[in-house]
């Protein structure tokens, strides 16, 4: 069982990374807005009192990065939609394998992919000064914590995609994922933010796995940010994974 | 002296290295309806396309209606009608909305829109269907909607690009029949396809395209009689079997005998088989069974080209 | 019987049935129209809520005042853009070969799917400009502001329409859709969009202060920040007059590219 997901979770990371075109928009995106920001915001946060980072740059690392893996994991799901459009259940169920190892070898897959963003994200902006105060722990932080969203979102999508099995289902989805990002603290700090927009933006999970990656970088290592960056994303993606190995298993007993 | 509905001399279009069409010349005189045939990737739909000022030719002429069909490819698309393959018509817009689209386009005047759809949609058998989006038509029905469509400016030539690939055979007649009344009425037609059943049908002469090279024009019966003569096959007692290939042998080839099975080719064609009974019946020969084996425009085709265009 | 010598067809009859043909697809297929029109609503209040405090620094009190002009031409230029997302599909469905073979100027192929999204951006700007009334903003600039963000809106969105008609009838395939997007998206945000020039830092902002999108978003934005002034005006006006020419030029020639294919 391991051996086959280990098989899966390869086989589709090596298909992710050939279609490099499908992965460039969650790479370039990301650092495209943080860049942008800083032009943008790198002066007003130098004014606005009690600013949580160094500087705006160091301040939208952590924003960088559930943004780019946010974005990956819903072009792999939508992938996982298309494959079942296209024959996927037909070879599924005729396969020998345990049919629970494709999926969850290709959730794997996103947690790798998720963890590898994190780290370049992170490099990146180590390259243009940005401090990690975590030190190494903090860097293994966000890179773990990067892998655990795209796990915990690629779940949430593959559950989706099982059960509606239509890849147009599944992108409707995707305006959620903006919702999800835009109304919290990914692109500014929440306590500077007022009315409902701050109470949405205090109630969506998103803000507080986003201050849990930020911390990481902004400030010295702590037990707070592993339960927010790292226990959020795994919690949701115990549930997600759960749901989507349900999903797959109703599909496959219906006639 | 009034030029040829359609004139294309040396026409030649290449698209980078390919050669789609490779020096096609054609002449297709008033009130014809002219076939071209030919598989997938033969060049019609690219001859159709320079035709019909869709694509300019890398070299050589054509003329439509007496237009040149790139200097003057205005006065040509005022003068044709052209339903091109699959039908392309959009399938949120409704028969009527589509027809009114045309009629605009073709600077019908107002007034007229109106009657001209309607005559029309009444011709090809949509009135009922009229208001209703063309995204719920069948196969058949968009593509005499399209067949309306090019109505729309009464055209005196006629393009049809595969006109009935992927219909039922029903729709197909009611098509067939379509295009035999049009023609009627003096409209020159082009047709093409790849249905050797259709141009033998329909056509009053046929050009075959293959490698972008028209390899054989003419009418359908006279590229048939070129192709050899109709084959006479009787099935006799088989001990009258040597009796029957010594009265045949005057009447032309012979074909290789079976037993109790002869055959002959006709020199004279499919006319003198009487004369092949009487011969046999003076030799006390009795006939059991008889065929006349007649080539087809496939026989056409793969004598041209080297393979069939059906079954293949 | 027959049209022999026809009338000669007008540009307009036929630009006018394209219109409305085009119009006819929003009401048919409104899935496709939706996102165009909630998505500048949802920047609007994404922007307006997250970086409130930031644009405060400037002076400006509601934050809404600030975004919502930018949603609104955003909206308007990814709305309009749309029109080459149509256009693509009409190449693919050999529509467009039916309108190339009639026997109407090659103008009214411009003409007709330019006023047609022209006509569609309408939609998401009065949508959006409506929610930020609603939600309070200021419109110091009265009428006239509001008609100024009008014409500032519809502007970007004949410049966007251009420029995806053009690249529509140049590159034929969907492959063009993310290049329309991205060129509309990058030349919008880098411009004094998010912040006013004076804050703004680093490798934008020598991009922003050239790039027109800065003249026609202070334009677009000045009846909602103090009154309508002509300074504040011209330059957007003429930079819209140029993009617009451009643009023009750049479709016209794309449908010349697909008539020497």
């Amino acid at each position: 069982m391991i051996r086959e997901t280990l098989a899966f979770a390869r086989r589709s990371l090596i298909g992710r990374l050939r279609q490099p075109e499908s992965l460039a928009p969650s790479f370039v995106f990301p650092l495209f807005f943080a860049a942008l920001g800083v032009s943008s915001f790198g002066k007003a946060a130098t004014r606005l009192p009690g600013f949580p980072a160094d500087s705006y740059l160091a301040f939208s690392a952590a924003g960088a990065v559930i943004q780019g893996v946010l974005f990956g994991a819903t072009a792999a799901a939508s992938d996982l939609a298309t494959d079942i459009e296209g024959g996927f259940w037909e070879r599924m169920v005729a396969s020998p394998v345990t049919r629970s190892s494709i999926v969850v070898g290709r959730l794997a897959s996103s947690f790798v992919v998720g963890a590898v963003q994190a780290a370049v994200f992170l490099a990146v902006f180590m390259a243009f000064g940005v401090r990690v105060h975590g030190g190494i722990g903090g860097f293994v932080g966000v890179v773990v914590g990067g892998g655990l969203i795209g796990l915990a979102v690629a779940g949430l999508f593959a559950g989706f995609a099982i059960r509606s099995g239509s890849s147009e289902a599944v992108q409707g989805a995707f305006p959620l994922v903006f919702v999800l990002l835009f109304l919290s603290s990914a692109f500014f700090p929440r306590q500077y933010m007022s009315g409902w927009y701050r109470h949405v933006a205090d109630v969506n999970p998103t803000s507080h796995v986003v201050e849990g990656l930020r911390q990481f970088v902004t400030r010295p290592l702590g037990t707070q940010q592993f339960a927010t960056a790292w226990g959020i994303p795994a919690g949701v993606a115990v549930v997600s994974i759960g749901f989507a190995l349900r999903s797959l298993h109703r599909r496959l007993a219906a006639p | 002296m009034r030029t040829a509905p359609i004139v294309a001399t040396g026409l030649v279009r290449r698209f980078g290295d390919v050669v789609a069409v490779d020096g096609v010349d054609l002449r297709i005189e008033d009130g014809e309806i002219f076939g071209f045939l030919g598989p997938n990737g033969a060049g019609k739909s690219t001859t159709v396309r320079m035709l019909t000022t869709l694509l300019i030719p890398t070299a050589g002429q054509a003329s439509v209606a007496g237009y040149d069909v790139v200097r003057q490819a205005d006065e040509v698309r005022r003068r044709i009608g052209v339903a091109l393959q699959d039908a392309a018509i959009d399938p949120l817009m409704t028969g009527r909305e589509l027809l009114a689209l045309q009629a605009v386009m073709y600077g019908l005047p107002r007034r007229e829109h109106r009657r001209r759809g309607d005559e029309l949609l009444e011709r090809v058998g949509l009135t009922a269907a009229a208001d209703r989006r063309v995204g719920t038509y069948s196969g058949g029905m968009r593509r005499r909607l399209d067949l309306a469509l090019s109505l729309i400016h009464r055209p005196t030539v006629l393009f049809l690009d595969e006109p009935t690939t992927g219909l039922d055979p029903m729709s197909r007649i009611t098509l067939w029949d379509e295009v035999r009344s049009l023609n009627r009425e003096g409209t020159t037609v082009l047709l093409t396809t790849q249905y050797l059943e259709e141009a033998d049908q329909l056509a009053d002469r046929v050009a075959i395209i293959d490698h972008g090279r028209i390899v054989r024009q003419g009418e359908p019966r006279e590229l048939k009689a070129q192709v050899g003569a109709p084959t006479l096959w009787i099935d006799v007692d088989a001990a009258q079997s040597v009796a029957a290939t010594e009265a045949l042998a005057r009447f032309g080839e012979l074909r290789p005998a079976a037993e109790g099975r002869v055959g002959v080719g006709l020199g004279a064609g499919a006319s003198g088989v009487a004369e092949v009974i009487r011969a046999l019946d003076e030799r006390g020969v009795g006939v059991r069974h008889l065929e006349l084996h007649e080539p087809s425009l496939d026989d056409v085709f793969a004598e041209a080209t080297g393979y069939h265009l059906e079954g293949a | 019987m027959s049209t022999l010598d026809g009338p000669t067809v007008s540009t307009a009859a036929p630009a006018r049935a394209l219109v409305a043909r085009n119009l006819r697809r929003v009401v048919r297929l409104p899935s496709a129209f939706f996102p165009a029109l909630l998505m500048p609503v949802f920047q609007a209040i994404a922007f307006s809520g997250a970086f409130a405090a930031a644009i405060h620094l400037a002076g400006i009190r509601n934050s809404l005042d600030w975004f919502v002009p930018l949603a609104a031409l955003q909206g308007a230029g990814f709305g309009a853009m749309s029109i080459g997302f149509a256009t693509i599909i009409d190449i693919q469905s050999g529509f467009l070969d039916r309108l190339r073979m009639a026997p109407m100027p090659r103008r009214a192929l411009v003409a007709g799917p330019l006023a047609a999204a022209v006509l569609r951006a309408v939609f998401p700007v009065v949508l959006v400009t409506a929610v930020g009334l609603i939600g309070g903003m200021n419109v110091p600039g009265g009428w006239l502001g509001l008609a100024v963000l009008g014409v500032a809106a519809l502007g970007v969105g004949f410049v966007a329409a251009g420029w995806g008609l053009g690249l529509a009838y140049r590159m034929r395939s969907m492959a063009a859709a993310p290049l329309m997007q991205f060129a509309i998206f990058t030349a919008i945000f880098l411009s004094a969009s998010q912040m006013p020039l004076a804050l703004m830092s680093g490798w934008a902002k020598p991009i922003a202060r050239v790039n027109p999108v800065t003249n026609i978003l202070r334009m677009a934005r000045q009846g909602f920040l103090g009154r309508v002034t002509w300074a504040h005006t011209w330059p957007g006006l003429l930079a819209l007059t140029g993009l617009g020419l451009v643009t023009t030029l750049w479709a016209r020639r794309g449908l010349s590219s697909v008539d020497r294919i």
